[in-house]
């Protein structure tokens, strides 16, 4: 239906046309592209970083009825480019005792998963940096190495606070993993492919969360409990634990951390538009209306979709406190495992049903 | 129901994002300090000044500080008048003690400074800036003081 | 397998210490062994200090106790005084006094609650309440052009008259309260997961409570019916119709919940305190230099963290000889360990919540 290519699809057609006769290889050429998908995917990183932060602190304000930032640039937009300079240029301070290596590669650790998450976010038709036919597979097994940089960072920083935080960060990403993926199982059981284009094109007409409410509703509190944002947001616990596994970074080193936790709450929020909220797919509308709708660009959609879905992350966080880690953990094993044991059981039946019922 | 709650929350925190805000944005726009503020440091009237002390002596804190001279005529004097805002309570019973008024609050709230010798301010000098002093009082004759 | 409790060292830098406490933490993983408070780093000696001032002098300093209720505490030293004196104080002066201390509780608890939430990690929370204590702030702003330490309420009846139109915006805001109070239990009170942090934790018992000499919403939540206001009233609360909230069980939740129904009772008072406000004077006549006769006196009154007295000797100076003061969060605070043991890392947050300390208070 959307057989036009759209802005950023011919924009990759282009650059292709450009690099080919400089290259020649075909396979060169693949391997350039994969160059610039990865640049494209870092910018969007930071770009996007950099506007969540204003993003977060905009919706703290308003729910708090204060403006946020206001000061720098229209609206505050700058103040988050403002604060990244003040980051970059303040000292890298390694304080005395820490572990050297584990505590100054936890950072780095931190963002590579994040980068590597991107490489199968359907971002649009035909706009998968790489679509792999494993793609839900490989999403869920480089976002899981999530958990070691903050162990590290707790074990390294040889402080109390940040070991506490590592070890409920260990204890809360390993458990909510679990009922994250069982989740995400219904809807490929619909599907039958772990492909993230073919899940997207499978909700054409039907999104998923129509049909896997309770998947979604897993999905989501699993996901606000996998990128430790409140009511889930223990490991960083600041009441509680100073600042959990960050304790004792300062400047860059803390930003990246930042940036990896940014980087992975528009990776879950891109998924959840993927797997449930029909990803690049228009809204389902009949009529002259729906052929509007399918005018508008699907990397619209999709990015529409993921930042709605940031939101209510944001929404979750300011609204809620925090549980406790035994509340937590209950919570993770005793419920949300067993309803999303439940609703792949409900999926199983239904799709067995439906195919007696149409004779298949 | 479990969950009606965390609906209300969010129901609630959801209509607050488009209430009007409550900020006060500072630096542009200056806050009502009210009729009767206390804050700031003091403002001496010195040509209403009796020079009697009983701000001194009120202060619980020893911030306000003077030093009197007598006169040709026998009468006291005003010789320094100073205000130690970092020691200041800010409890108002030196203006309360004036007996002629003399002294009241600016309204300059933001006195942030470097050093502690920064928060002390001498309010005769600065009355003098104003071109506020006493009208030197002509000598009287010897026979009448008793 | 063999483990090992290890020591943590909580304050007094600290975010959810309210100040500069410091608590040495036993635990065995995030399980609390013991809690030791240390505290003293906030200590100014305000009673040794108080000994070198003059009576009407040491008002100020007692707003630097308990800051977040300090009209109380203004009323409470005003009191001791007024009756080693004998002074009679005038009626409007009376009501006056009886409505900014409500005023000052209902302030005080909504920090109290804000704090706590916030501790738990429900920021927005914690603003709401904030914003809605600027209110209270101003009217007081107004009333003596003070926002925090007051000096308002003074030996022989208040500072000056409140303005013209105060008692008006007082009234705008008692008819305003039971919305905010709405929005409270919307957002705080009916959330399941502040709930489920909150009750069955840290059960106090009231013969425990009555032991370790625990006043306030802190006794009260465990079923202790103990408020100064009604069982030893003082200036005209006899007057006036209020009910003491009173918990069932003790609980981390009880402690909060009186609190909060403490709030709408404060507003019940100052309700019928502005309906029955007479005009007069609004100051006794004191003599210029208070000289009160030889004697010593103790008063107490109900702060909003307990059983706030003051020991007062005089020895027909102008000076105290003798200037003591029962702060009730210092009293509360011993309870911290009992509180605590078995209970996890983020509950020690949620106990030291409320049992509401205020440092300026227990290091006084």
């Amino acid at each position: 239906m959307n057989s036009n290519p759209d802005l950023l699809t011919s924009l990759a057609g282009s650059i292709r046309s450009v690099l080919s006769p400089l290259i020649g290889n075909p396979d060169g050429v693949d391997m350039a592209m994969y160059g610039v998908g990865l640049l494209a995917v870092i910018t969007l990183i930071f770009t996007n970083a950099v506007i969540l932060v204003w993003g977060e602190r905009k919706v703290a304000g308003f729910m708090q009825s204060r403006y946020g930032p206001n000061r720098l640039g229209p609206w505050g937009l700058f103040q988050s480019i403002a604060d990244v300079l003040k980051l970059m240029s303040k000292e890298d301070y390694r304080p005395k005792l820490v572990d050297k290596w584990v505590w100054a590669l936890a950072p780095i650790i931190m963002f590579a998963p994040a980068v590597a998450a991107y490489a199968v976010l359907p971002f649009g038709k035909d706009l998968v940096p790489v679509d792999l036919n494993i793609g839900i597979f490989y999403f869920i097994a480089v976002s899981s190495i999530t958990t070691i940089p903050l162990l590290m960072a707790g074990w390294g920083s040889n402080n109390k606070y940040s070991l506490i935080g590592g070890m409920r960060a260990v204890a809360q990403m390993v458990s909510y993993e679990i009922p994250l993926v069982f989740s995400m199982l219904g809807a490929i059981m619909l599907v039958g492919s772990l492909k993230m284009s073919s899940i997207v094109e499978a909700q054409s007409h039907i999104w998923f969360v129509f049909l896997q409410p309770v998947a979604f509703l897993v999905y989501v509190i699993a996901a606000t409990a996998e990128t430790n944002r409140a009511p889930f947001d223990l490991v960083e616990g600041e009441s509680e634990i100073v600042a959990g596994p960050l304790t004792e970074y300062s400047g860059m080193r803390w930003a990246m951390f930042f940036l990896g936790e940014y980087a992975n709450l528009l990776a879950v929020s891109a998924i959840a538009s993927a797997v449930f909220l029909g990803g690049w797919q228009p809204l389902p509308l009949p009529g002259a209306l729906g052929d509007m709708m399918h005018a508008i660009p699907g990397w619209i959609w999709f990015a529409l979709k993921t930042y709605i879905m940031i939101f209510v992350f944001m929404w979750f966080r300011w609204t809620f406190p925090r549980f406790r880690v035994d509340q937590l953990m209950g919570f993770g094993w005793k419920v949300l495992l067993p309803l999303s044991l439940a609703n792949i059981l409900v999926t199983g039946v239904g799709i067995f049903l439906y195919r007696v019922a149409i004779g298949g | 129901m479990q969950g009606k709650g965390l609906l209300t929350g969010m129901g609630i925190t959801f209509r607050e994002f488009f209430r009007k805000k409550v900020t006060e944005e500072y630096p542009d726009v200056q806050p009502d300090l009210g009729d009767r503020f206390r804050g700031g440091k003091i403002h001496l009237v010195a040509s209403k000044c009796i020079a009697c002390g009983l701000c001194q002596n009120a202060c619980p804190n020893g911030s306000v500080r003077l030093t009197t001279v007598k006169d040709a005529n026998n009468k006291r004097q005003l010789a320094t008048y100073v205000h130690d805002t970092g020691l200041c309570l800010y409890c108002n019973l030196c203006i309360e003690a004036c007996p002629t008024k003399c002294i009241e609050w600016t309204k300059e709230f933001a006195l942030s400074s470097y050093s502690r010798d920064g928060l002390v301010f001498d309010c005769l000098e600065a009355a003098r800036q104003r071109g506020d002093v006493k009208p030197p009082e002509a000598p009287q004759p010897d026979g009448e003081k008793g | 397998m063999q483990t090992q409790t290890y020591e943590l060292n909580m304050g007094p830098q600290h975010p959810s210490t309210h100040g500069v406490l410091r608590i040495i933490l036993e635990l065995d993983g995030e399980v609390v062994v013991k809690a030791t408070p240390v505290i003293g780093y906030l200590h100014r000696g305000i009673e040794k200090i108080c000994e070198g001032k003059t009576y009407g002098q040491t008002i100020p300093f007692t707003d630097r106790m308990d800051y977040m209720h300090s009209m109380n505490n203004n009323l409470g030293l005003c009191q001791a005084v007024e009756k080693l004196m004998g002074l009679e104080v005038p009626e409007r002066a009376e009501y006056i006094r009886v409505i900014m201390a409500e005023l000052s509780r209902i302030a005080s608890h909504m920090i109290y609650a804000g704090a706590l939430v916030n501790d738990l990690g429900g920021v927005t929370g914690f603003v709401f309440l904030i914003r809605d204590r600027e209110r209270i702030l101003e009217l007081f702003n107004k009333a003596c052009g003070a926002r925090m330490t007051f000096n308002y309420i003074r030996i022989g009846g208040v500072q000056q008259d409140v303005p013209e139109g105060w008692v008006e915006e007082c009234r705008r805001f008692v008819d305003d309260f039971p919305e905010m109070m709405h929005t409270y239990n919307g957002l705080i009170m009916g959330n399941e997961i502040f709930q489920a942090r909150m009750k069955d934790i840290a059960i106090l018992p009231p013969d425990r409570a009555v032991a370790m000499a625990a006043s306030g919403g802190v006794l009260r939540a465990s079923g202790v019916n103990y408020d100064v206001r009604k069982d030893d009233p003082y200036g005209i609360y006899d007057r006036f119709d209020f009910d003491v909230p009173l918990g069932t069980k003790g609980d981390n939740w009880d402690r909060f919940i009186v609190r909060m129904q403490e709030m709408e009772q404060s507003i019940r008072i100052i309700d019928q305190a502005l309906k029955q406000m007479p005009e007069g004077p609004v100051m006794a006549k004191v003599p210029k230099v208070i000289k009160p006769p030889v004697g010593e006196v103790y008063h107490h009154v109900e702060n909003s963290k307990g059983d706030l007295g003051y020991y007062v000797v005089s020895d027909g100076g102008m000076k105290p000889y003798r200037w003591h003061a029962r702060r009730p969060a210092m009293v509360n605070l011993q309870l911290l360990d009992e509180l605590c043991r078995g209970y996890k890392i983020a509950d020690v947050v949620a106990i030291l919540g409320t049992l509401d300390p205020v440092l300026g208070e227990v290091d006084c």
